[in-house]
């Protein structure tokens, strides 16, 4: 597996060491899921925002947490529930009696990093709250532009099983989430490990930070700049085509769905030290990319992981 | 679903109009409601009302055959059935099993006819058929459980898929055709009666039957002659001889069916060689010129030369040969005699007052026979499609009132004429004349012909034909050419030489394959030094044949997957490909570089490196920046050889 590696560039050395640390680190606190990880790093190369659904207590929180740490961004949970307001998210003005004057409290969207657990669980008005934040990367409040942070990296999660009293977001709003992941039990050898090995949490106290925020700008600059071939983007198109045919889903892949996967794709071909992106790439982030955006025709009992692996396993690669 | 329906809807129109008229209702009801149905999104029927219908249609069915056996009665129901399916088709299963059995209900179309247009109609229910099959195939594969999502193939796709499917199948069905052992009998199952017999000639003539055959211009034999061609107006195609009048009708004699003939003519030197090939008529008689030397394969000849088989059924060809030169019946026996003079009693007073006048002014029997034949000639007599009905007195009427005949007036007057001076006398009646193709004769049922023949002392059996007389020209260029006014409408010059080049096209499809039976098999591998085939040899010669089309087609086949029109280094990658897979690694395109070399790593560990090698090679070539030159990955794939998988 060579290539051309990025490490040539004399200032990304030391830049894409550091990257392979912050990953390592992370893989020792989530343990056995380096595909995942590596997935939610493009994710927040591509500057995208990431969805985990999955049961409780398979480590949503702690890949969330170890993130947040390794790259030592400023990091914020949000519990969704069902009263919670978008005020609780954004922050309020609050009327400063001495100084005759409202004073604005910025709410805990204010944050590099922010986990939003059980998404779902909120209202319709507060979940768009998030996600106008997420889009549009600034808050108004009363008429006042507050811009967040830069990076700014929103992990959200969702409870599959457990959909009484929720919520589910609406495909426009899915939209907004560039990948989506599942995390999935734990191989024997794996939990048998994590049985025996020190608390998780305890471990991730212990972490320091791999690389600052400044460093993630930079590789979000860097990773942009990655070669993509004319059949690459020949295999991308034959994808987006084929998800558009009625036979394998309700609608296909947006356009912007489209410049979302070439973006994903050239993180994670960054993070594995190539400077131009592959068919390999694209595939390993195309299941994660459609995921959450798709809906398998009415009446078929096939689900969208699926119909996604038959589709890659259909179009060829040109 | 419309396509489904349109499809078992044309499979079903030639049974439907060959079926009794009461049954009709059954076919078009269903067909109507499931339509309406599709449009208007209906229910399917209730279970009850599709029990009636079936139980009432069983009960029809019995009622107008007598039951369920034999082959009309099966393929009714079959063809019922078929219909009433259609009013609980609303699942794609359903869907299919009807374009199936339309498959199945179209071959059935063979038991009765195997004519060139039936193959054109099975042909188009074929591919009818397996568009809606690959359709349904199509949503059914995609859609899991029944409900169709809008497809977006276009019809022509399909078709030209459909198109295609059959014609990869063709090289096979070709070998199944001509290796399948046969037997000599008819088909097996299949009643004698199973092709569409045209009757042509019958056993009796009564005014207007010949007519009525004037009207078919579709062919009755087609001749091949290994001799020069006779002059037309000396074609006769000998038939049906009749003996016995009863006033209105002619018909034939048993003593005259049943004796055999005394001699044969002798072959000579001048004889006619030639080569019959006859539609099926399911009559005993086979037609042969005047005198036939030979008698075919299981037939006989009678006392009048008439050439007798069993009904011909099926396409039949015999090899001919006849002489024109020979005598016959020099002695004419008594039974024949009073069989050639009977006539009715109180018919034709007018006729027998004419004839005993002239016969008394006459001085031999041939200078009779010259007076009547210039009195047709010279008075006013017409050779007419049309002529008036005839009632009791026929004779009577034709030669004093009406005079507007065809040729079957012309031969029934005149024998009569015959008979009641005396002279023994009969009918002939056959073909007369045919149309020249170029390579061969082609005779038509509208060459009917009917004739006399005189006996005369000395001269034995002649022929006289008193439609020469009135109309030169039916006897010079043939029956249609006689005649001022057309015979319907659309009788044009072209159309009737249209007819003929398709008869060229219907002839070489009788003879290749309707009439391609055990004989023609067993010939086909003379040239290889092979004699008489049998079944053994034959099932033998077949798998070896199946294989081998098996074998040429599939990589052919395997190699249209991949699609023509890629660069270079594709190229290369798919020959690579290639490669691996006949060492035994399954790929696939939809595979990437690095997913190869996993597969690869996992079957063969010792070629591991040389294959990651090319496809990171690939790899560079195909997405990064500075890509290597293509030469570099054309070496390595030429050079790669993988080991065979097993040794």
């Amino acid at each position: 597996m060579s290539g051309i590696s990025v490490q040539e560039s004399t200032t990304g050395s030391s830049l894409q060491d550091r990257l392979q640390q912050a990953m390592n680190s992370v893989n020792s606190i989530l343990l056995g899921k380096e595909r995942q990880v590596e997935l939610a790093f493009s994710c927040l190369l591509a500057r995208g925002h990431l969805l985990i659904e999955d049961l409780p207590g398979v480590g949503k929180t702690t890949l969330a947490h170890a993130l947040a740490t390794v790259i030592g961004a400023h990091y914020q949970r949000i519990q969704f529930t069902s009263d919670l307001l978008p005020a609780d998210i954004l922050g309020v003005s609050i009327y400063r009696r001495d100084r005759e004057e409202f004073e604005f409290h910025p709410g805990p969207i204010f944050s590099e990093l922010i986990l939003a657990d059980e998404v779902n669980r909120a209202t319709p008005k507060s979940q768009s709250a998030l996600l106008e934040a997420m889009a549009e990367g600034q808050v108004t409040i009363e008429s006042t532009t507050h811009g967040l942070p830069d990076p700014f990296f929103v992990i959200a999660t969702q409870n599959p099983l457990d959909l009484v009293g929720t919520f589910p977001l609406p495909d426009s709003q899915l939209d907004r989430f560039l990948l989506s992941l599942t995390l999935g039990f734990p191989d024997p050898k794996v939990e048998r490990e994590l049985l025996t090995a020190e608390d998780r949490s305890k471990v991730l106290v212990k972490t320091s930070a791999a690389m600052s925020t400044a460093d993630v700008q930079a590789l979000q600059e860097q990773c942009q700049r990655l070669h993509a071939s004319e059949a690459l983007l020949d295999y991308i198109q034959a994808l987006l085509a084929e998800t558009r045919n009625s036979r394998w889903f309700e609608t296909g892949l947006s356009p912007r769905a489209g410049i979302a996967l070439l973006h994903c794709g050239k993180a994670l071909a960054f993070i594995n030290g190539r400077d131009f992106v592959t068919s390999e790439d694209i595939k390993r982030v195309f299941p994660a990319l459609a995921r959450h955006r798709m809906t398998v025709p009415h009446g078929m009992e096939v689900t969208v992981e699926e119909q996604l692996t038959s589709l890659l396993n259909q179009v060829a690669i040109p | 679903m419309l396509w489904v329906i349109f499809t078992i809807t044309i499979a079903l129109i030639p049974q439907a109009l060959s079926m009794p008229v009461q049954l009709l209702p059954l076919i078009v009801l269903p067909i109507a409601w499931r339509i309406v149905a599709e449009l208007r999104g209906w229910r399917p029927m209730p279970l009850l009302v599709r029990i009636a219908a079936t139980a009432m249609t069983v009960f029809f069915l019995v009622m107008t055959y007598g039951g369920l056996f034999g082959r009309r009665a099966a393929v009714s129901l079959l063809t019922v059935m078929l219909a009433l399916k259609l009013l609980e088709t609303f699942k794609v299963r359903d869907a299919r099993i009807v374009a199936s059995l339309s498959l199945f209900l179209c071959a059935t179309q063979f038991l009765f006819s195997q004519g060139l247009f039936m193959l054109v109609y099975a042909a188009s229910v074929m591919l009818g058929a397996l568009v809606a099959l690959t359709l349904l195939q199509r949503r059914d594969a995609f859609t899991g459980k029944g409900t169709v999502p809008p497809s977006n193939h276009g019809f022509l796709q399909e078709l030209g898929y459909s198109t295609k499917l059959v014609a990869m199948a063709a090289p096979a069905a070709l070998v199944l055709f001509m290796l399948f052992p046969r037997w000599g009998g008819p088909m097996w199952g299949v009643p004698e009666s199973a092709l569409d017999a045209k009757t042509g000639l019958s056993d009796s003539m009564a005014p207007g039957d010949i007519q009525n055959l004037f009207m078919d211009d579709s062919p009755a034999f087609r001749v091949e002659f290994d001799s020069p061609i006779p002059m037309i107006r000396d074609l006769y195609w000998r038939g049906p001889v009749f003996w016995n009048f009863d006033g209105r009708a002619w018909s034939g004699a048993y003593y005259s069916r049943n004796v055999p003939a005394e001699t044969l003519p002798d072959i000579t030197p001048d004889s006619i060689r030639y080569r019959v090939q006859m539609e099926p008529t399911e009559r005993h008689w086979m037609f042969a010129l005047d005198y036939p030397a030979i008698t075919p394969n299981r037939s006989r000849v009678t006392i009048d030369f008439q050439l007798l088989t069993r009904p011909i059924t099926r396409l039949r060809s015999y090899d001919m040969v006849s002489n024109p030169d020979f005598v016959d019946m020099p002695e004419l026996k008594i039974i024949l005699r009073t069989s050639a003079l009977k006539l009715p009693e109180g018919y034709n007073p007018r006729t027998l007052e004419l004839v005993q006048e002239w016969r008394d002014e006459a001085d031999s029997d041939s200078e009779f026979i010259d007076r009547i034949l210039r009195w047709f000639n010279t008075e006013e007599f017409s050779y007419t499609l049309n002529p008036p009905l005839l009632s009791q007195h026929t004779v009577d009427e034709f030669l004093f009132d009406t005079r507007k005949g065809f040729c079957e007036h012309y031969a029934s007057a005149f024998t009569v004429m015959m008979r009641m001076a005396g002279i023994p006398a009969r009918i002939v009646t056959g073909y007369m004349g045919g149309y020249h193709t170029g390579s061969y004769l082609l005779v038509r049922q509208s060459d009917a012909h009917a004739w006399s023949e005189v006996w005369l002392e000395g001269r034995g059996w002649v022929r006289v034909d008193p439609t020469a007389a009135v109309a030169p020209g039916r006897i010079e260029s043939g029956a249609m050419n006689a005649l001022s006014s057309r015979r319907y409408m659309f009788d044009y010059e072209w159309i009737r030489s249209l007819k003929n080049n398709f008869d060229l096209l219907q002839r070489g499809w009788n003879e290749w394959v309707i009439a391609f039976g055990l004989e023609q098999q067993s010939r086909l591998f003379q040239p290889f030094g092979m004699e008489r085939l049998d079944s053994t040899k034959l099932v033998v010669i077949l798998v070896i044949a199946i294989t081998l089309i098996a074998a040429l087609m599939s990589p052919l086949l395997l190699r249209l997957r991949i699609s023509s029109n890629r660069d270079a280094a594709a190229k290369l990658w798919d020959t690579f490909r290639r490669k691996l897979d006949k060492a035994g690694i399954n790929t696939s395109a939809a595979m990437t570089p690095e997913e190869l070399g996993q597969a690869a790593t996992t079957v063969k560990p010792g070629e591991a490196e040389e294959i990651g090698r090319i496809s990171a090679l690939y790899r560079q070539i195909r997405y990064a920046p500075d890509a290597p030159s293509l030469e570099s990955l054309r070496k390595a794939v030429r050079g790669f050889r993988a080991a065979r998988q097993g040794r």
